[in-house]
């Protein structure tokens, strides 16, 4: 407090503190007369000897307000007053540094944000570091992850001693019954404890308890705030309102607080009791029975690496209890990992390189804009000098320029803040592919903080660089401020070092662009497998009941022989999913277990299994699956009565028959109790995603009773209308049945790669984006030389060198540097686009196409940047240049 | 100037001011003449660094500085500890002595 009334007076009360200060050092003065008078010196003699005593009053004075902590506040704001102007008088160096600025930082805050939002910001939960995700795998058997059963929860949840809850989710389609509208909803079916476990409050009546997941408890509802504000137009009495689902009337007990939802956003929340599926005895009776994710929160004082060792524990004693269904040649294994990296596992490579992406840019940036600086030194010269013989010290200069260069670099980020946004929206879009946090994406208090950081750093690299790699500059200074013209070589040296750095930076960012491009290209490339022009996919929901298993099946034939009849039709099949299917592409292939006749598993052999899916007859070819041997299915495979037959791929013939002919051989998906035959082998389709090979697939036909959702229609070439026509027809047959996730495959293809696509464009813009600065770099310091040379120049050209050979002299010039500047930038950007080796498709980090092609854009577009400086150099006139200085 | 000038060391300067003041409020011009005095001439206190120090010292809260008139009845800025300017002369005594002590004990041996 008194420190800061001090700087207070210092700053604000200035008069009266010069008028203390030197009635008080006049006082120390006479009296020192005033002594040496009493040693019997004369007056005058007193006087001169007081004075050479005491020492400069000036000096002394300037070391007294030295000693005041205002002064150091004083300075900087007359540094920055001093900035301001300076940099207003020069407004086109200005401008250039600000907006390069701007670019470079708010390219940085725009991926901080994401960054931050998502990998780094704590999970908007009480205590979200406690919080775990369970997976369990058989790595022996490739599954990389497998759902839960009821058993193994009830096993993890009581047996464990590291967790204070083990919450379980799965999610449902349910179909919400309006007055004459059926609507399916998004269900997440979940434990009574599973909101405590995450530690959310409700924002309007409760969340679950216990009973509500007593078998034959009330049926309730949860509503997230996103359908509670969309479809119920946010009633604030929506507690106690009833809805018809499954049946039966369910009551809304409570609704979500506006928070992002884990694993899946979902519309509502339910007790596991009210699941059909989850509640039914031979479901929970069934250990092999899996569909749930697992959740857990850390006791106080536990960490994951002991709540991994208690697990592992009961995992494997679990596997000791039960040989025959964790086989131990599958290497089954439980996991546990914490729920943020468990979340943004699939977003963290692509968010860090961008990070790396535009660090490049920055740097690029940082560069340019010290070459600026250190051209603007140079004009500065005569009055640095002129400054320095007045008398201010060498720090004071520097601090001077230094703050110059942060008011510039504070600038930028300002503009870069005002830029980010921009770009914001569409990363959040781009984020919201792998992960849910792309909600909590924003710019708030730690990204600002870190753009400000960002800025002020930068100011610091780009001002320092030229002041002190420069060193002994005010001694020359003197020299040059006399005879102009002849720059110091140290700094011409330092100039065209940072060129060859921002030609580096930008060559790698480049390379790194172009592979992805390249790859890109290749995704592009691959057959699918199948024909998916004039495709188009929608899901049907029959709710059930009032449908059953019996009436469902009946209700597939139905669909499918009104739906021949819509025109423009060619053709229409039903199936469980179907390529590219966005849930697909999520979630990977599907693991069940089958068996193949007459070939037992030896003890000590992995589990074998498949992705599997069912179809009706007609199914390939809709989709022009080419059947490469055997036949495909028929209408009379798809009878009740009719013997079981399946159909693989090529890729499972490959490598599970290897060397035989599957055709004839028979599998069987309940230990032997019932069988199909193959009859078929289809060509390979690429399921999940054009860059992902496709995995072993057995097709089935869809047999007995049950229903399959997917309906896949071959129109005549107007999808949106034959679409719409489809949908008509079918709520015709029964309004109850919902239809929707409409869209063509060619779409769900197209989608597939967004996330390459995405990743690709915005590498190009960063790479572009530095190749700008670099280009403007280069055609900046070429200028310069220009008018540095002017009278070298103006010489040659009065002893008659022609146009051509001064054109070529600053060209070479130029070229010489991007040359350098390229093979540093070859040299490393091989040995960092390994960094994307995860995100290539058929393309090495190293691909030489891509690595050759670089160079020869980068000296194109030097050339370029070096004509304009060329060209005006051309335009010297001898006689001007001679008279100079 | 002095006959035998000992150079102060580092922050020594700061103690001195300090123990000059402890017994009662001094001007600048007393501050020197006390400790030349008290030191047999031995310290000779260059004006150059006496006021920037007592402005330092004010600026850090060990002392305050206040106007009064002088034995002469001149006006005079006088300076005088305070309650933390206490508290800092009792410390940099102590590591003062520890010093010279140490000093003495290597020199005297």
């Amino acid at each position: 407090m008194n420190r800061l009334s001090s700087i207070f007076r210092f700053l604000f009360r200035r008069g009266r503190f010069e008028g203390e200060l030197a009635a008080e050092l006049r006082e120390h003065y006479e009296r020192q007369a005033e002594q040496n008078m009493a040693r019997g010196m004369s007056r005058t003699e007193a006087v001169r000897q007081a004075a050479i005593l005491v020492g400069g009053a000036e000096q002394l004075k300037d070391d007294c307000r030295d000693a005041r902590l205002g002064r150091w506040i004083e300075t900087l704001l007359q540094d920055v007053r001093y900035g301001l102007r300076v940099l207003a008088r020069n407004p086109g160096f200005s401008l250039a540094a600000i907006l390069t600025l701007a670019l470079g930082i708010g390219a940085n805050t725009a991926i901080f944000s994401l960054v931050y939002g998502v990998l780094l910001r704590p999970l908007p939960y009480l205590h979200g570091e406690q919080l775990v995700v369970l997976h369990q795998d058989a790595s022996k058997a490739n599954v990389l992850d497998f759902p839960f059963s009821v058993k193994e929860l009830s096993d993890y949840s009581s047996r464990n001693h590291t967790l204070q809850g083990v919450a379980e989710h799965h999610t449902m389609n349910f179909l919400l019954i309006g007055k004459d509208t059926a609507e399916r909803v998004e269900t997440a079916v979940v434990s009574a404890n599973f909101f405590d476990v995450l530690g959310v409050k409700p924002l309007l009546g409760r969340t679950f308890v216990a009973a509500d997941e007593a078998p034959g408890g009330p049926a309730v509802l949860i509503l997230s705030y996103q359908y509670w504000q969309t479809h119920q137009s946010g009633d604030p009495h929506i507690v106690g309102k009833v809805f018809q689902m499954n049946n039966r009337p369910h009551s809304v007990i409570g609704v979500l607080p506006p928070i992002p939802q884990y694993p899946v956003e979902s519309d509502v929340y339910m007790p596991t009791s009210q699941c059909p599926m989850r509640s039914s005895a031979k479901f929970i009776a069934n250990r092999n029975g899996r569909m749930m994710n697992a959740f857990g929160r850390l006791k106080p004082g536990v960490n994951l690496a002991q709540a991994r060792a208690d697990l592992a524990v009961i995992g494997a004693n679990m596997a000791k209890a039960y040989p025959g269904i964790y086989l131990a040649a599958d290497g089954y294994r439980i996991r546990a990992d914490g729920l943020r990296d468990d979340l943004t596992e699939r977003a963290r490579t692509m968010f860090l390189v961008l990070l790396g992406v535009v660090g490049f840019v920055l740097l690029a940036a940082c560069a340019n804009v010290a070459n600026l600086f250190l051209a603007r030194l140079l004009k500065l010269e005569r009055e640095l000098a002129v400054r320095s013989a007045l008398g201010a010290g060498k720090a004071r200069l520097m601090r001077q320029l230094l703050t110059e260069s942060v008011l510039l670099a504070v600038g930028g980020g300002l503009a870069g803040v005002a830029l980010a946004p921009l770009a914001l929206r569409v990363l959040t879009g781009f984020a919201g592919r792998f992960t849910t946090r792309a909600a909590e994406v924003r710019m708030d208090a730690p990204v600002l903080l870190f753009t400000f950081l960002v800025s002020v750093g930068t100011g610091i690299v780009f001002g320092l660089a030229p002041v002190l790699t420069t060193r002994g500059w005010l001694g020359t200074a003197f020299q040059q401020a006399a005879a102009r013209g002849t720059a110091s070589r140290g700094r011409s040296r330092l100039r065209s070092a940072l060129v060859v750095a921002q030609v580096a930076f930008s060559v790698i960012l480049l390379a790194a662009a172009g592979l992805m491009i390249r790859s890109f290209v290749k995704m592009q490339q691959v057959q699918p497998g199948f024909v998916p022009d004039r495709l188009v996919t929608m899901r049907i929901s029959p709710g059930m009941p009032p449908y059953t298993l019996k009436t469902a099946r009946l209700l597939v034939d139905r669909v499918l022989d009104r739906i021949k009849t819509v025109p423009g039709v060619e053709s229409a099949a039903m199936a469980t999913t179907f390529p590219f299917n966005p849930a697909g592409l999520a979630s990977g292939p599907s693991h069940v277990q089958y068996i193949v006749d007459g070939r037992p598993r030896g003890s000590g052999e992995p589990t074998v299994t498949s992705d599997i899916r069912v179809l009706t007859a007609g199914y390939f070819e809709t989709i022009r699956q080419p059947i490469v041997k055997g036949r495909s299915f028929s209408q009379q495979d798809c009878e009740a009565t009719s013997p079981g037959v399946v159909i693989i791929n090529q890729t499972l013939a490959r490598n599970q028959f290897s060397g035989e002919d599957p055709i004839g051989k028979r599998v069987s998906f309940d230990g032997g109790k019932h069988w199909a035959e193959i009859v078929g082998i289809a060509g390979d389709v690429r399921e999940y995603g054009v860059n992902q090979p496709a995995a072993g697939e057995i097709y089935g036909a869809l047999q007995g009773d049950g229903f399959i959702n997917r309906l896949v229609v071959r129109t005549g070439g107007h999808a949106e209308t034959e679409a719409r026509m489809i949908r008509a027809a079918i709520h015709e047959l029964d309004p109850l049945v919902a239809t929707d996730q409409v869209q063509t495959v060619e779409h769900a293809e197209y989608e597939s790669l967004a996330p390459p696509r995405m990743m690709t464009f915005l590498m190009g813009i960063f790479a572009g984006l530095a190749l700008l600065i670099s280009a403007s770099g280069i055609a900046a310091v070429m200028a310069l030389s220009v008018s540095q040379r002017t009278r070298e120049i103006g010489v040659r050209m009065a002893l008659g060198a022609p146009q051509g050979s001064v054109v070529g002299m600053v060209l070479r010039q130029g070229i010489v540097l991007t040359l350098a500047g390229i093979v540093a930038g070859t040299f490393c950007a091989a040995m960092l686009t390994k960094l994307l080796a995860s995100m290539l498709y058929g393309t090495s980090p190293t691909d030489l196409a891509t690595f050759a092609a670089i160079p020869v854009v980068f000296l194109l577009v030097a050339a370029i940047a070096c004509f304009v400086p060329a060209r005006q150099a051309t335009s010297i006139d001898p006689l001007t240049a001679l008279r100079q200085e | 100037m002095a006959k035998s000038k000992a150079d102060l060391l580092q922050g020594t300067l700061d103690l001195l001011i300090l123990k000059t003041l402890e017994l009662e409020p001094m001007h600048g011009w007393g501050v020197t003449q006390r400790i030349q005095q008290v030191s047999e001439s031995v310290l000779q206190v260059n004006q150059g660094s006496l006021y920037p120090a007592l402005h330092r010292l004010e600026e850090r809260g060990w002392i305050r500085a206040f106007w009064g008139s002088s034995e002469n009845n001149r006006q005079a800025r006088f300076y005088e500890l305070t309650a933390r300017g206490r508290k800092q002369l009792v410390a940099e005594k102590e590591s003062w002595l520890r010093l010279s002590g140490a000093v003495a004990r290597i020199v005297g041996t």
